[in-house]
Formats: structure tokens, C-alpha cells, sequence
């Protein structure tokens, strides 16, 4: 269960590098991330998360590092980049921006198309990857430009799942929706996960969607990792956390002031289910006294 | 690549030529370009390039700036260049192979280019010192005339202000969509020059739509800060003739007048 897919060995990444306006985007990141994990990665605005991400498919080179894919550096050969673009599907921000096809059939099955696929594994993909966002057939014929924000967005999604990547890296995909359409495409992406036991990684900067849906949380914190540990593990961390301009969970919050008025609770805490059955040990300690 | 480009770029800096009126600015830069084109001998290009010199002085612009400027046309330097090297006849000569080079040629080839030159950094001075909705005002004033013939000055110049405020911001989006694009095993570079046209479509046409939102939200905005065109308008920066102006355009004059006589003086060397 544990292989590594995807491992960076101290990347750097500098824009501008020599001017006045040198910035350091990224600094001496090296992790692992294992087959099948759900990696919520989470940090300030302008922490390098969107920098980061952009290493694994080679859209940007480290000014040093290197970014290991299944074990092999990625940019040992330049030509086998677009190979490394397949298999580690990037979705950004705002991704139904990029929509351009007439119908979200054609649309969806443009990246299999570029991995020239033959005709009827495209047609498979894309109607699988359909029910995967939670859309049904009658949809493929639609254009895109008139579904609605929250629609265009799962099907902006579906196109890059269609390519059936290794690693699907998606940048704040709940940002701009409504509670109900982060509820939505948050459950999306742990099915996807479940169905295909692909590695997932999410960028967000709300903590409470990542704790609903990650194995795994990776913070970074001007522009260096600052932790990369189970949920619970880093959760620990909340006055670091609180620190660096994140916020732990409500729930988690709550326990942490509890401890601190001196109860016997863990401080790990960020369900509601695991704050029940704390909170009902709890009382029931103290009624038993 | 895309960001390279220098077009409508500000310079900040707080010099005599940027507190110039930009009305004057405008047109003395246009009679620099007049100046140019009048040189018909090295003597008289080189009483411009002082004049542009002096001017870069006073603007504390640094010469690097135009550097970089001319840097995406050398390319077209070079062409004019090459084509005058070879097509002009007269004087001595000399062959290479099939390739004969006349003295005239070379005379004109190096005039030429260094005429191209002048006149980017000329306009460059220009764009450097002056920040475009300055340009776009003194445009709008300079026009305003043509309101005889009931053209609306203030539409063109409300459009032209706008287009240079979302060149970075349109340049911005490329970026975007070709990165999400690029992301989905786009290929820009490989291919036939028509499979390189193709793949612009999944950029061009996710650009147009975002810009079509954005031209109706500003226009939404606009109109929620009652904006109804230019009507009894005022500006916020009032700009006015001064003796630095004058000073300016005496300078020009000066230039001019000596090209004039170095001309007549010294005849076409061309």
C-alpha cells in the first residue's frame, strides 16, 4: 500500500531569480506522496501551493530540485513531458474558463483525444467520467457555455479525469460555489477516488473541507513545507497553524479551548461523529462522579 | 515571450520630460519622427540622435530601457537592412560569390537601420514618460476638433484607454488558459503550421468568452458610477502649458532648423 508515486527532492523554485524582484515561490520541498492517498494541501494565500502543484506535470521546472514520477525524474527527457502531462492531471482554479468545445462531449474527451486514444476508448472514458461528476448522458450533447457556474465546473473537472491520471491534482475546485456545490463536488472527489484508486491531491485553503475529505494534509507556509502528516497529526498543530493565517476546524477549535479550561479531551478532533462520542465520554465521566 | 512586450509601458520616474504637458509630448515626439524622415545625411542623423539623446537625459529614463525596447525588432532591422545592402547599386564594388555589395548600399543598409532605431526610441521616450490614460486625454484633446464632423473624440479615447488597461490583464489570462490547456496535453509547439493554428482554438476561444463577460461587467460598472459618456466631463489631473513646454519645443526647433541647413549644405549622401 505504500508506493511512492510522486516525490520531490528539495525543489526550489525561484521567479525573477537576480532582479530586485526575485521572489521565492517555493523552497527546499522534499516529500513523497503515496499511491492512493488523499492529500489535502492547504496554506496562505501566496504560500506557493498553486507554484507547487504546477511542478508535478512540468509546467514549471525547479530552479533546483528534481520531481520524481513513479521513480523517474520527469525532466530527464524533455520530450516525454506532454507523457508526464497525462499522467498527472492538473484541474486549476476557475476551470470552467477553459470550456471550448460545442458540445461537453467534445469537450470532455479533448485531453483523451491528445493521448490519441482510439474512438471507442474516448467514447468509454467520457461517458464514464459523465457519471463520475454526478451528471448524467443527456448532458454530453449540451454546450457548455449554457449549463450553469456549478455544472460547467464538473464537467471543466470531468475533462481532466477523462484522461485517467495517476495523480489528480485539483486547485481550489470549490472555489466561487455555494455550500451546497463544495458539498457536492467535495463528495465527488472521494468517490472518484474510491472507484479509481487514483492518488488525489486538493488545494484548498479551507480546513474544514480538506478534514472532510483527506487522508492526508500538506501545509506550506511561506513558501516551505511546513507539515505533511495524517489529519489528526496535523491538527495538533493548531496555534502553529493559527500562526501562519490558517484556521483549524470549528469543531477542533472548540476541544482546544476545553483542554485549555482543563478537561480531559483530545485535542484531534474535527468530526462531528468523534466530537459526539468525545463529548458523551466526557459527561458521562462526570456524572459517574 | 508574451511578457516581453514594451508596448504602452510606463517608466516611473519624476523628471522634467515626464511633467511635460502630454499634448506637447505627443507633438514633438510626432515632429522627432518628422525630423527623421527630413535627414538626408549622416550629419543631420546625427543632430536627431543628439536631440533624442538630450531628451533621454532629462527623463532619467535609463538607456537599458530602450534596449530592451528595440530588442523585439532587430529582426526587422536586419531585414531592412539586408534588402538595402543588396538592391542598391552605385560606387565601388565588391563580390563574393553571387553576392555583390555596392558602397552606396552599405552607406544606405546602415542609415536605414539606424533611422528604424531612432524612431522606436523616439516613441519609446514617449510611452516611457507618459502614463497611457495621460496619452489617451491629451489624445482625446488634441482630436477634439474633429467634434465638427460629429465624431465622438471622447468614445475613441474612453476605448483606447480601456484596451491599454487590459493588455496585462488579457496577457494574464493567456497564461491561464494555455497552463489548463497545456495541463489537458495541449501542443503548441510540435506539428505542421496548420496543427499549430488548430491548437490555438482551445485558447482563443475561452479568451474571447471571458472578455465578452468582462466587456459587459465593466460596461455594468460603468454605468453604476453613472458614467454617460463625455458630456460636461471633467478631469481629475488638469494639465497646462508651462515654460518647460516652451522651453521644450524651442529645443525641437533649434533641431529642426538644423537639420534643415546641415541638408542643404551638405547635399543627400544617399
Amino acid at each position: 500500500m505504500s508506493i511512492t508515486v510522486l516525490e520531490t527532492d528539495k525543489l526550489t523554485h525561484i521567479y525573477s531569480k537576480g532582479t530586485t524582484s526575485q521572489v521565492d515561490a517555493v523552497r527546499d520541498v522534499s516529500l513523497k506522496i503515496e499511491q492512493g492517498e488523499l492529500v489535502g494541501i492547504i496554506g496562505h494565500t501566496g504560500s506557493g501551493k498553486s507554484t507547487l502543484i504546477q511542478h508535478f506535470n512540468g509546467l514549471l521546472k525547479g530552479t533546483s530540485g528534481s520531481v520524481y514520477l513513479e521513480g523517474k525524474d520527469i525532466w530527464k527527457d524533455k520530450r516525454n513531458i506532454r507523457d508526464v502531462r497525462f499522467k498527472v492531471g492538473i484541474c486549476f482554479q476557475y476551470p470552467e474558463y477553459q470550456l471550448f468545445e460545442e458540445t461537453v462531449y467534445k469537450d470532455i474527451a479533448y485531453g483523451p483525444k491528445n493521448m490519441k486514444l482510439p474512438e471507442e476508448e474516448i467514447d468509454r472514458r467520457v461517458r464514464k467520467v459523465i457519471s463520475y461528476v454526478g451528471l448524467d448522458e443527456s448532458y454530453l450533447e449540451k454546450s457548455p457555455f449554457d449549463l450553469s457556474g456549478g455544472e460547467k465546473r464538473r464537467v471543466a473537472i470531468a475533462g481532466v479525469m477523462a484522461m485517467e491520471p495517476t495523480v489528480l491534482i485539483l486547485d481550489e475546485p470549490c472555489a466561487g460555489l455555494d455550500p451546497r456545490g463544495r458539498e457536492t463536488v467535495l463528495s465527488l472527489i472521494s468517490s472518484y477516488r474510491e472507484a479509481t484508486g487514483s492518488t488525489v491531491l486538493v488545494v484548498s485553503h479551507s480546513m474544514e473541507d480538506i478534514s472532510k475529505i483527506a487522508t492526508k494534509v500538506l501545509v506550506m507556509n511561506n513558501s516551505r513545507l511546513a507539515y505533511y502528516d495524517t489529519v489528526d497529526a496535523v491538527f495538533t498543530h493548531a496555534d502553529e497553524l493559527y500562526e501562519m493565517g490558517l484556521n483549524v476546524p470549528e469543531l477542533t477549535r472548540l476541544f482546544i479551548k476545553l483542554r485549555e479550561k482543563g478537561y480531559d479531551v483530545p485535542a484531534d478532533v474535527y468530526t462531528v461523529e468523534k466530537a459526539r462520542q468525545e463529548l458523551l465520554k466526557l459527561l458521562s465521566g462526570r456524572c459517574g462522579k | 515571450m508574451i511578457s516581453d512586450i514594451t508596448i504602452g509601458q510606463y517608466y516611473k520616474e519624476n523628471s522634467v520630460v515626464h511633467r511635460l504637458d502630454p499634448r506637447n509630448k505627443i507633438i514633438l515626439t510626432a515632429v522627432l519622427m518628422a525630423m527623421i524622415f527630413c535627414c538626408k545625411n549622416f550629419l543631420s542623423l546625427a543632430v536627431v540622435s543628439a536631440v533624442i539623446l538630450v531628451s533621454i537625459i532629462f527623463s532619467k529614463v535609463p538607456l537599458k530601457m530602450f534596449l530592451k525596447s528595440l530588442k523585439s525588432i532587430i529582426p526587422i532591422i536586419l531585414f531592412t537592412a539586408l534588402l538595402n545592402l543588396f538592391y542598391i547599386k552605385g560606387g565601388r564594388e565588391w563580390s563574393l560569390w553571387f553576392l555583390t555589395v555596392t558602397e552606396k548600399g552599405i552607406y544606405t543598409a546602415v542609415f536605414m537601420a539606424f533611422r528604424i532605431i531612432l524612431l522606436i526610441v523616439s516613441s519609446s521616450l514617449l510611452t516611457y514618460t507618459t502614463v497611457p490614460t495621460m496619452l489617451t486625454d491629451a489624445i482625446e484633446r488634441l482630436l477634439s476638433p474633429l467634434k465638427v464632423f460629429h465624431i465622438s473624440v471622447h468614445s475613441l479615447a474612453m476605448m483606447m484607454t480601456l484596451a491599454l488597461r487590459f493588455i496585462p490583464t488579457l496577457i494574464e489570462e493567456i497564461e491561464r488558459i494555455t497552463n489548463a490547456q497545456k495541463a489537458r496535453g495541449a501542443d503548441f509547439e510540435n506539428g505542421s503550421l496548420i496543427d499549430r493554428i488548430k491548437s490555438l482554438i482551445p485558447v482563443l476561444v475561452p479568451l474571447f468568452v471571458s472578455s465578452f463577460k468582462r466587456a459587459y461587467d465593466l460596461a455594468f460598472a460603468m454605468s453604476c458610477r453613472c458614467y454617460t459618456g463625455g458630456e460636461g466631463r471633467t478631469r481629475m489631473k488638469q494639465t497646462s502649458f508651462g515654460i518647460k513646454d516652451f522651453a521644450a519645443d524651442l529645443f525641437f526647433a533649434a533641431g529642426f532648423a538644423g537639420i534643415i541647413l546641415l541638408n542643404k549644405y551638405f547635399g543627400a549622401l544617399i
